[in-house]
């Protein structure tokens, strides 16, 4: 039995093909629920970050990019859309500190049951995407290092 | 049923293989996790060692996507499990997988799936690797979403409880979410109306049912969820329906009364605000008798039917978690508690560039207080014995283009009989956490900390110096240090690398006996001395 298994785990991985933004449920800050496929529009690529009220790493790099927004956004076009990975309990403290860091400019989105996390595969927070214009994954980074905003930034004007 | 499932799984992974060689759209993600810890002999802090003196947790977990359809599995593999980790985590299984279909409006999900009702104080399975949780239920869901109006799911399924699906505890549930501003236009609020049905069933020995325990119990909750213009509020009611509970004090030679029958039901009441840089929360709530087990027979971290994290501050300085804050749903053991009463203030200022305080790169701020109790007797809601109390005040700034200062003070007190007699240690914390960037990618950064206590082991005091080279290097050597008591160093050094999506993290050191946290749910962690190596990947 196991062995078929893993033969049919081999051939499922031999498969792969560009992996793209999935269609699952997550919420606005208002409890609105939105399909992450919406997320894409077409026009701009995105930075997605996946962070937690308990992930300081997280916290310093939503807060790294939004200090060099003004700049950036100058330079070229992009969103960044911030992916609150806490649970139901940990949703309203999660907004209050997005208020109160300042990341008006993010498009905040809230993953209670972690049905995005799971589908995009994040296993350690933070972990950040760079997805173009039509929702191809180009890039992606686990953990922060102080720095390594700069990295996303060079992808993003590539994707221009 | 499990059989069934998993020919399903292996003739669509291979029929979709063979579409996928015709170019479809379909794709594959997966991730791997491997967390490996060599231990040592450590006298002074009587460090626990595994037999063979190694432990190892792994995970493969891979999802395949073709348009409305997905279907994934989850291989784990303990050889044996870390120490700390439960005890039913045991050997190598193919623990998890799942088919779903799901177009805008349907869901159909069969095999291992994670949900939750409202806040999960009713009913929540989940994976958090950190604390060896995997409650996945293995059956079947039906969701339906009616225009932005009304959503509705039902599911049933058996809940998975180490490395399987739990032998003698089913569940079966519906949930519905109703939203009243959709259904009448108002466009500038949310108003929504939910409610949750779940019965759970276990079979039970002839001692329990002598006692008046029956083997299936009904739950309900009903929730409340307002928004309009920054201002929120959520209200949530939960019956949690009859629990069994051992009768600590059993009368010799009378039958029935083995165990306790108890009445669980729960309060949960949540207000916010944003808005202008400003972040307010305030929450509030009760909880008797609601702790909700998988199985009755087992006493693992892992045995969770729902979810109680604890509503205070959550820290991520080892200093500051030296006493976390352990939620008392209820409980017969020891002693007779029957639950708690408590409520936690949450505040983020952003002082704005350009203002006063803000200077010229703003500042910001984080207030939190919460404050727990046991409840005076069974139905009450009025407070009796203090089991925790938090005072923390944290300011951040970027002091210069090169320098930004983290400083956090931090006062608990901690009742460590957990509401068994009055008695709390009182601890003060200071910490200041300071980035330095020498170049755009070159920076350092230092946590400085001092814990002040006149009970306990008394004083302690840490320090930690990382030096990043982004975005792939980071090492890190720190102490922790007992210089009121024990005279112990707590000391760890590493470094970790990071290329894309894999990274791979190494590190030595003595970690002390304590809990482990995530996300405000903990599990009891021995003290141990050894090397880590942490390896994941995904794809």
């Amino acid at each position: 039995m196991k062995k078929i298994l893993f033969a049919a785990f081999a051939l499922l991985i031999s498969s792969v093909a560009m992996a793209q933004i999935p269609s699952v449920k997550v919420e606005d800050g208002k409890g609105k629920v939105i399909n992450t496929a919406e997320l894409v529009d077409g026009e701009t690529p995105m930075i997605i970050s996946f962070w937690a009220v308990t992930c300081k790493p997280c916290i310093r790099e939503l807060d790294a990019i939004n200090d060099l927004y003004p700049d950036w956004i100058e330079e070229a076009n992009f969103r960044v859309v911030a992916v609150s990975t806490d649970d139901a309990r940990f949703t309203a403290q999660a907004r209050s500190l997005a208020e109160g860091h300042g990341w008006s400019d993010y498009t905040l989105v809230y993953d209670k049951n972690g049905d995005f996390k799971r589908a995009m595969n994040v296993q350690f927070t933070p972990q950040v995407y760079v997805v173009d214009k039509n929702g191809k994954i180009v890039y992606s980074h686990t953990g922060y290092t102080p720095g390594g905003e700069y990295e996303l930034f060079e992808i993003i004007k590539s994707l221009q | 049923m499990r059989k069934v499932l998993l020919s399903l799984l292996i003739a669509s992974s291979v029929a979709t293989s063979l579409v996928a060689q015709n170019d479809t759209k379909g794709y594959v993600v997966g991730s791997f996790e491997s967390n490996s810890i060599v231990y040592v002999d450590d006298e002074v802090t009587q460090a626990q060692k595994p037999e063979g003196n190694f432990g190892t947790n792994n995970y493969l977990k891979a999802d395949y996507y073709l348009g409305n359809f997905s279907a994934g599995l989850q291989l784990e593999a303990y050889q044996p499990a870390l120490i700390g980790y439960p005890a039913n985590l045991e050997g190598a299984r193919l623990t998890n997988y799942y088919m779903q279909w799901s177009d805008g409006d349907f869901d159909v999900t069969a095999g291992t799936f994670y949900d939750q009702f409202g806040s999960g104080i009713l009913f929540r399975t989940y994976e958090d690797r950190t604390l060896g949780v995997n409650s996945a239920l293995m059956g079947a869901r039906v969701a339906y979403q009616y225009k932005n109006i009304a959503r509705i799911k039902a599911l049933w399924g058996a809940p998975r409880l180490g490395m399987e699906p739990a032998k003698n505890t089913q569940v079966r549930g519906v949930d519905a979410s109703l939203s009243l501003s959709n259904l009448l236009n108002m466009t500038d609020m949310t108003l929504a109306l939910e409610g949750s049905l779940l019965n759970r069933f276990e079979r039970v020995g002839a001692t329990a049912l002598e006692s008046g325990a029956k083997p299936s119990t009904m739950g309900y909750s009903a929730r409340l969820n307002f928004e309009k213009s920054g201002f929120g509020a959520k209200a949530e009611w939960v019956d949690g329906g009859e629990k069994m509970y051992n009768n600590p004090n059993p009368i010799p030679g009378v039958t029935g009364n083995d165990y306790l029958i108890k009445n669980s039901n729960a309060q949960l009441l949540e207000l916010s605000y944003s808005g202008g840089g400003l972040g307010v929360s305030l929450s509030a709530r009760r909880l008797e008798w609601m702790e909700s087990k998988i199985s009755n027979s087992s006493y693992e971290t892992n045995n969770a039917l729902n979810y109680l994290p604890a509503l205070c501050a959550q820290y991520s300085y080892a200093i500051t978690n030296l006493n976390p804050y352990i939620v008392q749903p209820g409980t017969t053991s020891g002693h007779i508690n029957s639950g708690e009463i408590g409520g936690q203030l949450d505040v983020y200022y952003n002082f704005k560039r350009g203002t006063a305080l803000g200077g010229k790169r703003g500042m910001k701020v984080n207030l939190n207080f919460s404050t727990y109790y046991t409840l005076k007797e069974e139905g009450s809601f009025v407070p009796k014995t203090l089991l925790w109390r938090n005072v923390n005040v944290g300011v951040e700034k970027q002091v210069s283009r090169k320098f930004k200062m983290q400083l956090l003070y931090s006062m608990q007190e901690y009742n460590h009989s957990h509401g068994v007699g009055k008695g709390t240690w009182l601890s003060n914390i200071v910490v200041a956490d300071l980035l330095y960037k020498y170049t755009p990618t070159f920076s350092t950064r230092m946590e400085l900390a001092y814990l002040t206590t006149f009970e306990d082991k008394k004083d302690w005091m840490s320090a930690l110096l990382e030096v990043n080279f982004a975005p792939s290097w980071s090492l890190f050597v720190s102490d922790m240090f007992n210089h009121g008591m024990t005279k112990v160093h707590y000391y760890n050094a590493g470094f970790s690398y990071t290329e894309g999506r894999t990274r791979v993290a190494l590190s030595y050191g003595r970690n002390r006996q304590g809990m482990v946290c995530s996300g405000g749910v903990c599990r009891l962690m021995p003290a141990y001395t050894g090397g880590n190596l942490t390896i994941s990947t995904s794809f």
